[in-house]
């Protein structure tokens, strides 16, 4: 069955920063055709509950996902989580840690906004904002823009939001590495050659981060995304053959918030089907 | 449609650029879309993002004026593969720089004292310049020194290509500066024309100059009598199509001399074809261009007229490898009838003095008369003296004796004579290395005399120096070797050895 199977494990829902509720997700994935699907959001895991349950037979084959930013020294990296049991508590003290730091880092932000640029947002927005699982830069940047603070998003982030420094506390790549795989999971790197998803990490650099990230239990890399040219993801996918790693294919749709279509992973059902492909999907029980 | 990226291109304003492109590109559904990245200092991923979107929605995308950084970021993720992307170009200018050469294409300038840029005359010359280096890099592959250009830059509004030429200086320089070097110059000349025409390019890597002949030809038509004007394409017709190489525009600006190398410039008129052609072009830039004015050469080539007459003289009969006037006049008026063709052509495109088009076209009428094949025979053969090329030494002296109506016999003992020499030259001249080997073949005179040289580089030796073998003894008695100088001796009406310039030089001569 694998071959002409059409896969996308990498979404959001406005569980984190995507446009499509978790049940609008649904509606989309199957209006795409999409046989094999998985819903990532931002170090939060409560789409999961919801698209599980939703889910009849005969539907898309759902595999529980999530998406972490990790932080170390060295860089910034997303490490997605695959097949976790979403109540195992270390998913679950990953997750509310991120959301705490995330709710730190927001709470912060609002307060310096108001403080340095004067900006004030009535309480209930404040209030809506900070009731999302994951409320982030872009959610402010919008309310500024909605309260005529600036133009656009980017310009009242780059602008304003940006201009708060702090030495934040952060999930490392190993500490999210670890939990994941404690919780039944398995831990994939997001775009690889993106970094945190707009950087450039190539060659040497590339495959030494490989390495590290390996060495603290990484089973698998997002060769297949929307954002790589036919080369990176052949590199990737050579990267994987020699290190024996577990391959998976994914757009980062977010809906409306970004220009990625759903099921756009670069992966075509033509090409032939990568044996670690094959295995991440047998891992998580296809 | 053109849009320009500006600053930065990174995730605070990626999806902003996205929307403001897609709402243009909404505008003009289906029009092409070149990125000017003239302005753009940076692009992350999340750029890149955008533009492989673009690429998707309109596969007609390209990027222009790229800078190093942006390149080698677009280069590194694969873009470069995926869609055109130019670079931008450093701005050279060239004013009171040396003019270093000329040609039909575009001027050479030195810059400075490495390099040198060819400015080309067409505006868009992008696609020339990726041509001519393409053709360079075949030519050097097949053993033609060249230069091939490192760099394309902008100069005015025309495109430059940029190459690293240490320290030359062109023959037309030599010549005009020292003209007691003309024989060395024709000797070199002659010796790198020799090596283009003995190239063979490989099926469909070069135009064939042959149909360009053929365009003139059917141009000029209308131009000439009838019957002028029907021989002229049946002449150009009648020429087989030959695979070797032409170089389109060989005149002494475009060889180059760099410390004790000589180089070949100005490749894009390289294309394949019947020397015939050649001699056409190199005839009109010593002659024919300047045949109403002798000040054009003079302008053009920074040496006197004479100059040029005696230079295109001694160049056609070391090319031929005959001294024989009449031959060399033979072969002359051939060249003639393609380069008055050009130059009627031209003329007549440009819309130049109709005097000048009326004296070319009364030359071209008388020379159509006379002339009854385009075809020459080069009377020399350049081969590396070894023994495989034997046999391609023997059918060249054997066609050349064929025509002249020798005799069987002569033919087998100059075929015997022609093998001892050969195969000496072989086995010893540069042994152990491997050089080359010019066979001249000259068949003159009343009596009828067939005239055999045989030039190499080699160790100086002169075969007639040793005493002849004593065939009176026995087998058993005998010296070995020596035998077979003395049956070509014997066999020959003479033989003379001299050692010239670095060159042994061994004549044979048969009166037949």
């Amino acid at each position: 069955m694998f071959p002409g199977i059409k896969i996308d494990l990498h979404m959001h829902t406005s569980v984190s920063d995507g446009s499509d509720t978790p049940r609008e997700i649904v509606d989309r994935v199957k209006e795409a055709n999409i046989d094999v699907f998985s819903v990532t959001d931002h170090d939060a895991t409560e789409a999961c509950r919801i698209v599980r349950d939703l889910l009849k037979k005969g539907d898309p084959h759902f595999i529980c996902g999530a998406e972490f930013s990790c932080k170390d020294k060295l860089g910034q990296y997303h490490i997605l989580a695959y097949h976790y049991d979403p109540d195992a508590q270390p998913i679950e003290d990953l997750v509310e840690k991120g959301h705490r730091l995330r709710m730190k880092k927001v709470t912060a932000r609002l307060d310096f906004v108001q403080n340095e640029f004067g900006f004030v947002f009535p309480k209930e927005e404040i209030e809506a904002l900070l009731a999302l699982d994951n409320p982030g830069k872009p959610h402010i940047g919008n309310l500024m823009v909605k309260y005529g603070y600036a133009e656009n998003k980017e310009v009242a982030i780059r602008n304003y939001i940006d201009k708060l420094h702090f030495s934040d506390e952060y999930i490392k790549p190993e500490e999210a590495i670890e939990s994941v795989l404690r919780g039944g999971g398995i831990p994939v790197l997001a775009h690889p050659f993106f970094g945190n998803g707009d950087q450039l990490v190539i060659g040497k650099e590339m495959e030494d981060r490989l390495k590290r990230l390996m060495d603290f239990g990484l089973m698998g890399v997002e060769a297949f995304y929307s954002g790589f040219t036919p080369k990176l993801t052949k590199e990737m996918l050579d990267f994987a053959d020699r290190f024996g790693l577990l391959i998976t294919a994914g757009s980062d749709y977010h809906g409306e918030n970004k220009l990625v279509r759903l099921g756009e992973t670069g992966y075509k059902n033509s090409t032939s089907f990568p044996s670690g492909l094959l295995k991440f999907l047998e891992a998580c029980g296809l | 449609m053109t849009i320009e990226l500006v600053g930065r291109i990174d995730s605070n304003n990626a999806a902003q650029f996205e929307k403001e492109v897609e709402e243009r590109i909404g505008k003009a559904p289906g029009e092409p879309i070149v990125l000017d990245a003239a302005d753009l200092n940076y692009i992350s991923s999340a750029g890149l993002r955008v533009i492989l979107h673009l690429k998707k929605i309109n596969n007609d995308l390209k990027l222009i004026n790229v800078n190093s950084d942006v390149y080698e970021i677009l280069d590194m993720t694969g873009f470069t593969e995926m869609m055109p992307v130019e670079k931008a170009y450093r701005v050279v200018s060239v004013e009171g720089c040396e003019e270093i050469g000329r040609g039909a294409n575009g001027t050479i300038y030195r810059i400075d004292h490495d390099n040198v840029v060819k400015v080309y005359n067409n505006a868009d010359a992008l696609s020339d310049i990726k041509h001519e280096r393409e053709v360079a890099k075949l030519a050097l592959i097949l053993g033609i020194p060249t230069a091939i250009s490192y760099d394309v830059v902008r100069v005015g509004n025309s495109y430059g290509s940029v190459f690293e030429l240490l320290n030359a200086r062109s023959f037309s320089k030599i010549l005009a500066d020292e003209p007691d070097k003309m024989d060395w110059c024709v000797k070199e000349y002659v010796g790198m024309l020799h090596k283009i025409h003995d190239t063979v390019v490989p099926a469909g890597k070069l135009p064939d100059m042959k149909e360009t002949v053929l365009s003139w030809a059917t141009a000029l038509r209308d131009h000439l009598p009838r019957e002028a004007g029907e021989k002229l394409l049946s002449l150009v017709n009648a020429v087989p199509h030959d695979d070797h190489m032409i170089h389109g525009d060989y005149h002494t600006k475009n060889l180059e001399l760099q410390n004790d190398e000589v180089l070949i410039i100005d490749m894009d008129t390289l294309a394949v074809g019947n020397p015939i052609f050649e001699l056409a072009s190199i005839y009109n830039a010593f002659i024919g261009f300047s045949e109403m004015d002798h000040e054009v050469v003079k302008h053009f080539q920074g040496f006197d007229f004479e100059i040029s007459k005696t230079f295109w003289h001694k160049a056609l009969a070391a090319y031929l490898g005959t001294a024989c006037e009449t031959k060399i006049r033979e072969v002359e008026d051939k060249a003639r009838v393609i380069g008055y063709t050009r130059l009627i052509r031209r003329a007549i495109r440009r819309h130049e003095a109709q005097e000048m088009i009326d004296h070319w076209k009364e030359e071209l009428i008388e020379l159509l008369k006379e002339t009854d094949t385009l075809l020459f025979d080069r009377n020399e053969l350049d081969v590396i003296a070894s023994a495989e090329n034997l046999s391609e030494v023997q059918s060249f002296v054997e066609e050349r004796l064929e025509a002249a109506n020798c005799s069987p016999k002569v033919m087998m003992q100059i075929g015997v004579a022609v093998e001892e020499i050969f195969v000496n030259i072989a086995n010893y001249a540069y042994a152990p290395e491997k050089g080359k080997a010019t066979v001249r073949v000259e068949v003159s005179g009343d009596p009828l005399t067939v005239s055999i040289t045989f030039i190499d580089h080699g160790t100086p030796y002169d075969p007639l120096a040793k005493n002849d073998p004593d065939v009176t003894l026995s087998a058993k008695e005998r010296q070995i070797g020596g035998l077979g100088i003395f049956i070509t001796k014997k066999f020959m009406d003479d033989v003379l050895y001299e050692y010239k310039d670095g060159q042994n030089i061994l004549t044979l001569k048969k009166t037949v």
